[in-house]
């Protein structure tokens, strides 16, 4: 496989006029893309779009309708021709560590795999040992696979699919529901096989922010393309600005906002609104403007993100379709609620062990009424276990809990009409329709019949389910059901709010309404809503968050605060553009950045002195002939802080453990 | 808030889930043809196509006197019981044909067996029988000693000449009279059986499938939140899947037992009704408990099974209970499916009302209450 | 293949025990508990002569093995009352004048009252009861000669049984049912749990969507499927030796064929029913329904048209054709041949045959349904 010939070398693979249909139902209309040697595409797309699809066809293991998939030049039409490339593939599928055996350990998986693709076994040993150590895995070689946590499982599966060395890997959604450290490491392996062995990676993914992570991209949306090219040419197709700014009060801000501009969103104190204007000033009296009154302070106006441009791009194909229906006269609810000053929340020193097993440390905290409280954490770091706790299905093994005025261990039942929670996995009857969900836990919670009448109209109305009603949940997209869900949740007008993992797999407008309907529900109504999610640019919507790590929270604080706290510890974020990002990753992480990573074609620098850094970045980077055409700063993100507190955390208590 | 407020959202709830239930399991159109077949179509099959009695017994004749009075004896060898399937001349290919399986039975009737009955001596035919299934080849033997006995006593009484004085002579006659199914029709029995089988079978299945569904699927967690109690959650797929059970039961009983069987309603169908959710609510126990032990779906099928085969097979409807060994009949005494025979029966062709069932009945219920009573305390203790 | 599926079935310890030994209790618990001889027939008596006549044809029903006395009832109400509570299965009633009648060389007649629930024991019981009604008339009518003719017990013997009939019971000499059930359990458990595992394994690997691996890899069509199989074809061939040694040493079941013969068809009706397993579930894609529908196209038909309890031959038209579209039933000759009869190929080469063709055709059919590259 030295070098074939130049066309076919460059074009690995090349999707025509596909269209995949199950029964009626059509999936995929007409798609073209194709994906050059040595590149990492992308497939972005909400729930449904199409994605699985695509990426099963070209691994050969799904037929199609209508079009060509052609890979390494050869045309899939066959059971025999999909043969003869599959050599050549890795293939991922879809969920956490499904492909992988949960009887055999990760060694014995890997070395299945391994047999499977006829590896031999000098060439399978030292792969091998590169991939675990890269993955931070090789500690837990004879560990059972299934008594891995759910991003180590994620690990294993990259490593057992790229033990082969595929020249192409498919990988589907490989990301969903891990946390994002893992998340880390696993780009970090995909960016050095492809540096290192010039393979070539097709991806999928929902989380928009790793989308920069591409080198070139298709947006899906209904089975078709929305967009498609390198990230930047994405971003060029909805030119605009992001303003953040913080306003009183932000619900009327809100309002008056949403009359000129589709994208608004209220993080924590700020509202972040993306115009079409693209000067700044254009857009801040833009604002100012709309505003009329009401005052804007801490004025700051960004390049969009790409999530911003997708949102975008979806809310124009929506249009002229049904959106949510305006709100009107909803303040008379929450006239009757009774109103506490007692906190919502209240954990005291909660423990739970599982055997021996320390789930949970001494967690403790408080949360307001009407503040929106965000627990991060790793997979498996005790997240769920707490909310479990808090909503009475886990008897806790030690500690104090009081739980919308009542005491947790002695007053059960009366929490039980208190609270809402949505399980981490979607919980609601898929074989139920809509409202015959609604009506089952309106029933439950023993509702009179003109209430839940009532109760019924304004959920329908409040999560835009109108259109909905009489469909069979199972055949939802995941946004509506999880409204669905959350409406559910909401059916007795409850004061605390759990939701746990509420958005995996929700494609960016649904998780945008989702946010709406959560803060609007916290400031209006004064709902308590605890909340955790590995999107770590959504937890940017919490009033307060804390992080947990093996069962303890290690930081708590406003998103601002926590951001403040790491830059003060470890230093400022410098974006790099460079002509040729690999190789000048290796050049900066050998002149000592060692938080450096690779973020698409831009390189990420953690930096305590900036302008110092900045000048000997240009130089270290001169010397090997290579311009950096620009470097600015950035704000840490979420998912940097995160990060980068799990991560110093693991290695103190690696040093432990190795002492 | 008022008790009688209380009372009342506990219907409620218990009432919303049991609807749940039962929408479920309406959309479940498979699972849904599957359960009407098998109260319908397979309960006709079963029903027509088989007989455990003696039929067509595969019979080959080895006559060596080809007489009036061989052919005679062997003319009395009729169908059902009995299919001549040839005559041979050689004993050895009645061997061969035996060990072929091709035949069951074979006689063999002497040289001069006609001449030795006329003149009073005594003569013996001899009978070759497969007994590789030993219950049949008895059936078959007893009944070839029977025709025999009678074919000889009244030949040689005729030949004494005492044939048209048989009041004068002190013979004692056995009189049958065969009650609750006079003319002995088999299909009333394995189509019964049939239906006892499935109800058992689904009792078991639906309910516990339905709340490993809900582990599974992680909605039990959901309720687990709500003010609903364990009780609630599962007496409401009980009383749902009693609802399915009985409605099923009675499309068997209307729609195949009655019109296509004649099997007669002695009793009060009201009454058979009310027992059959009993069975179903108790066999449901077991299936609540395996599922609160298991993880999956097919561990708590492997369970179901595990409880069901002997269950199916030991409890009285495949062979005789009073003939099953003690330690038998001691663990069958957990067996609901032992009592709801007797009910079953009782009510269906005998009449039998509650005065006479209050024994299996009483037994059921304690046994269902157990059951279910274990079955919560597990469901409890597994989330905590 | 074979050798992680081996792997990972093992480890599984929940499937691996119930994959031993749920064919080994099985066999234990039905071999000794699944008697179908008709014996210990709970019967009561209403003797309206209390005569010495009537006490003797009484005592032959109450000490018969058959029969399992329950006490004397006093009229014909509670003789009712106990058949309807099923107290008792059979009633007998001797009549007045009993003895009187018979001393006379008149004609009596005894009222015998069964329950007719269970058509096959009454039809058993019933030939229990005009077996012993015979003896004891036999012995009346040789009484009777000898007193009205003079003749000697001997004449009046040969008068009154001039017919014997001489049963030779072959293969299972002493008629025990345990040996004919046996044998055929084997096959029952087999067909129930070979195709049940096979079944499940394919479809959670379905399930879960690790079959992906397969899918998307160079495995070939043919390795995939006889990996599959392999190791449950392997566990029921273990199977197999342990359920014969269990009915040679526990149940004392002779077997008088030839061992390597029984193993090679035991090897091609493992062949065929985890075939049967692997056929469902490739066409199924949940757990539950490779279950309900492995149970009902294995239990049922074997159970009902294997010749298990029923011979094939009293079968109606209809489901004997389903008797023979189906392996059990060759399986269960050679099973029996095997033990009891101790016949060769020469005689089974028939049933060997069948089992051979299906065998084939379901391997055949299941390389042609499996595909790698499905349609959904």
């Amino acid at each position: 496989m030295m070098s074939p010939p130049a066309s076919s070398a460059d074009e690995v693979v090349r999707v025509s006029g596909f269209v995949k249909r199950y029964k009626q139902h059509c999936a995929v209309n007409g798609l073209d893309f194709t994906v050059q040697r040595g590149e990492i595409y992308g497939l972005i797309g909400p729930d449904g779009a199409g994605k699985s699809s695509v990426l099963k066809t070209i691994a050969g293991v799904l037929g199609y309708e209508e079009g060509s998939v052609e890979v390494f030049g050869t045309l899939l039409d066959s059971e025999r021709a999909a043969e003869q490339v599959k050599r050549r593939i890795g293939f991922l599928p879809q969920g956490l560590g499904l492909n992988l055996y949960p009887e055999l350990s990760v060694e014995e998986n890997i070395d299945f795999f391994a047999k499977l693709r006829l590896v031999p076994e000098a060439d399978l040993q030292a792969r091998k040992a590169r991939l675990l150590g890269i993955t931070r895995l090789d500690r837990f070689r004879t560990r059972l696979m299934k008594q891995l946590s759910g991003g180590m499982k994620q690990k294993l599966g990259l490593i057992c699919t790229l033990i082969h060395e595929p020249e192409l890997a498919i990988l589907d959604e490989p990301t969903t529901g891990v946390d994002p450290v893992s998340r880390r490491d696993f780009w970090a392996i995909l960016a050095e096989w492809q540096a290192v062995k010039g393979m070539t990676a097709l991806v999928s993914t929902a989380y928009m922010d790793e989308a920069v992570r591409f080198h070139r991209l298709s947006f899906l949306s209904h089975g078709r393309v929305l967009a498609s090219g390198r990230p930047a040419d994405v971003h060029s197709l909805v030119p605009g600005l992001v303003v953040t700014f913080e306003s009183t009060p932000q619900l009327e801000a809100v309002a008056r906002l949403k009359r000129r501009y589709t994208q608004v969103e209220s993080l924590g104190p700020s509202l972040h609104v993306f115009t079409p204007e693209q000067d700044a000033e254009a857009a801040v009296a833009g604002i100012r403007q709309t505003l009329d009154d009401l005052p804007a302070a801490h004025l700051r106006t960004d390049e969009p993100e790409l999530e911003d441009v997708v949102v975008a791009l979806l809310l124009k194909e929506q249009d002229g379709q049904t959106t949510v229906s305006d709100r009107s006269g909803q303040s008379a609810l929450s006239a009757n609620m009774p109103q506490f000053d007692a906190p919502a929340v209240e954990a005291k020193e909660l423990i739970r062990d599982f055997g021996s097993f320390r789930a949970v440390d001494r967690v403790s905290f408080e949360m307001k009424q009407g503040e929106i409280f965000g627990l991060l954490g790793a997979n498996g770091a005790g997240k769920t276990t707490v909310i479990k706790m808090l909503t009475g299905i886990v008897p806790p093994t030690g500690g104090a809990g009081r739980v919308a005025g009542a005491d947790m261990r002695t007053a059960s039942g009366a929490i039980k009409e208190r609270i809402g929670y949505m399980s981490q996995a979607f919980s609601l009857y898929l074989d139920l329709t809509v409202i015959e969900n609604i009506r089952l836990f309106a029933d439950i919670y023993g509702l009179a019949r003109r209430q839940a009448q009532q109760r019924m109209e304004w959920i329908v109305e409040m999560a835009g389910l109108s259109g909905y009603v009489n469909d069979r949940t199972g055949r939802l997209p995941m946004g509506v059901r999880q409204r669905l869900a959350l409406g559910c949740a909401l059916v007795h007008s409850p004061r605390v709010l759990f939701l746990d993992e509420p958005t995996s797999g929700v494609d960016p407008i649904g998780r945008r309404r989702f946010w709406e309907l959560l803060s609007r529900l916290a400031r209006e109504e004064g709902v308590a809503i605890l909340i955790t999610t590995h999107y770590l640019s959504e937890a940017e919507h919490c009033d307060r968050l804390a992080l947990m790590y093996a069962g303890r929270i290690v930081a708590e604080g406003t998103p601002g605060e926590l951001k403040t706290e790491v830059e003060r510890e470890v230093g400022q974020l410098l974006e790099l553009t460079v002509d040729k990002p690999g190789a000048a990753l290796a050049q900066v992480a050998a002149a000592g950045f060692t938080g450096a990573a690779l973020f698409g074609t831009k390189i990420h620098v953690l930096s305590r002195d900036p302008s110092g850094d900045e000048a000997r970045l240009r130089e270290v980077l001169a010397q090997v002939g290579m311009t950096v055409t620009g470097v600015r700063p950035r704000m840490l993100s979420l998912e940097d802080v995160f990060v980068s507190r799990v991560m110093a955390l693991e290695q103190a208590s690696h040093k432990e453990g190795s002492r | 808030m008022t008790v009688g407020r209380g009372a009342a959202t506990w219907g409620q709830r218990l009432v919303a889930l049991t609807w749940k239930e039962l929408l479920q399991l309406w959309r479940d159109v498979p699972l849904l043809l599957f359960l009407i077949y098998s109260f319908s179509l397979s309960v006709l099959v079963s029903g027509a196509g088989i007989t455990m009695q003696l039929t067509n017994a595969e019979l080959l004749v080895h006559d060596e006197d080809q007489s009036p009075s061989s052919r005679e004896l062997i003319h009395r060898f009729q169908p059902p019981y009995f299919a001549l399937v040839g005559a041979i001349s050689d004993p050895r290919e009645g061997l061969r044909q035996l060990d072929e399986g091709r035949a069951m039975v074979v006689l063999d009737i002497p040289p001069r067996f006609h001449e030795a009955l006329m003149s009073g001596e005594r003569t013996t035919i001899q009978l070759l029988v497969d007994t590789t299934n030993a219950p049949q080849g008895l059936s078959a033997a007893a009944y070839t000693v029977r025709i025999a006995a009678s074919f000889g006593t009244e030949t040689a009484l005729a030949s004494a000449g005492l044939s048209g004085a048989k009041a004068s002579m002190p013979l004692v006659s056995s009189a049958h009279r065969v009650w609750f199914n006079p003319t002995q029709d088999e299909r009333w029995f394995q189509s019964i059986s049939h239906l006892l089988r499935m109800i058992t079978l689904f009792a078991v299945l639906l309910p516990a499938a339905a709340l490993v569904r809900e582990k599974e699927r992680g909605t039990v967690e959901q309720l687990l939140v709500s003010p609903v109690s364990p009780f609630q959650i599962m007496f409401s797929k009980v009383l749902a899947m009693s609802g399915v059970i009985l409605l099923a039961t009675a499309l068997a009983l209307y729609g195949v037992l009655h019109p296509v069987f004649h099997v007669p309603m002695k009793g009060s169908a009201a009454l058979f009704f009310l027992l059959t959710a009993l069975h179903v609510f108790t066999t449901a126990g077991f299936g609540l408990v395996a599922a609160t032990l298991a993880k999956n779906q097919a561990q708590v099928a492997m369970m179901a099974l595990f409880v069901v085969g002997p269950m199916l097979l030991l409890s009285g409807i495949t062979s005789p209970f009073e003939s099953m060994p003690q330690w038998v009949q001691a663990i069958m005494t957990l067996s609901p499916l032992r009592y709801y025979i007797d009910i079953t029966y009782g009510v269906m062709l005998k009449g039998a009302g509650l005065d006479l069932l209050w024994k299996p009945v009483g037994a059921m219920l304690l046994l269902g209450g157990t059951l279910f009573g274990s079955g919560m305390w597990r469901f409890r203790r597994q989330f905590q | 293949m074979a050798l992680k599926e081996w792997k990972e079935t093992t480890r599984d310890r929940l499937f691996l025990l119930l994959a031993f030994l749920l064919p080994a209790l099985w066999l234990v618990v039905f071999g000794y508990g699944l008697n179908l001889d008709v014996e210990d027939i709970p019967f009561a008596v209403l003797d309206r002569d209390q005569s010495e006549f009537s006490r003797e044809y009484l005592q032959r029903f109450i000490q018969s093995r058959y029969f399992s006395f329950r006490g004397y009832a006093h009229d014909e109400r509670t003789l009712d009352r106990l058949l309807t509570e099923t107290k008792i299965r059979a009633a007998i009633i001797v009549p007045e004048r009993f003895q009187e009648q018979l001393i006379a060389g008149e004609a009596a007649t005894v009222q015998t009252l069964l329950d007719g629930t269970f058509p096959l024991h009454t039809d058993i019981a019933k030939g229990y009861v005009i077996a012993i009604n015979q003896a004891f008339t036999e012995d009346r009518l040789i009484d009777f000669f000898r007193r009205s003719r003079g003749l000697t017990q001997e004449q009046a013997g040969v008068l009154v049984r001039p017919l014997s009939v001489e049963v030779r019971y072959l293969y299972n000499e002493e008629v025990r049912s345990t040996w004919s059930m046996v044998p055929a359990l084997v096959m029952f458990t087999l067909m129930l749990a070979s195709p049940l595992l096979t079944a499940l394994g394919v479809v959670r690997e379905k399930e879960t969507g690790s079959i992906y691996n397969i899918y998307s890899s160079t495995v070939s069509r043919a390795e995939f499927l006889t990996g599959k199989l392999l190791p449950y074809i392997l566990i029921s061939l273990v199977n197999v030796c342990v359920l014969w040694l269990m009915a040679v040493g526990l149940f004392q079941v002779p077997f008088k064929g030839y061992f390597l013969l029984f193993f090679f068809a035991a090897v091609l009706f493992v062949c065929c029913t985890t075939g049967i397993g692997l056929l469902i579930s490739l066409l199924v894609q949940t757990q539950m329904a490779a279950l309900i529908i492995t149970m009902v196209v294995a239990m049922i038909p074997t159970i009902l048209f294997s010749g298990l309890l029923v011979p094939v031959a009293s079968l109606t038209r209809g489901a004997k054709v389903q008797a023979h579209l189906f392996p059990a039933m060759y399986f269960t000759n050679i099973v029996r041949g095997s033990f009891l009869k101790g016949v060769g190929a020469d005689v089974l080469w028939i049933d060997l045959l069948a089992l051979a063709i299906f065998a084939a055709a379901m391997g055949g059919l299941t390389y042609h349904l499996f595909t790698k590259r499905p349609k959904t």
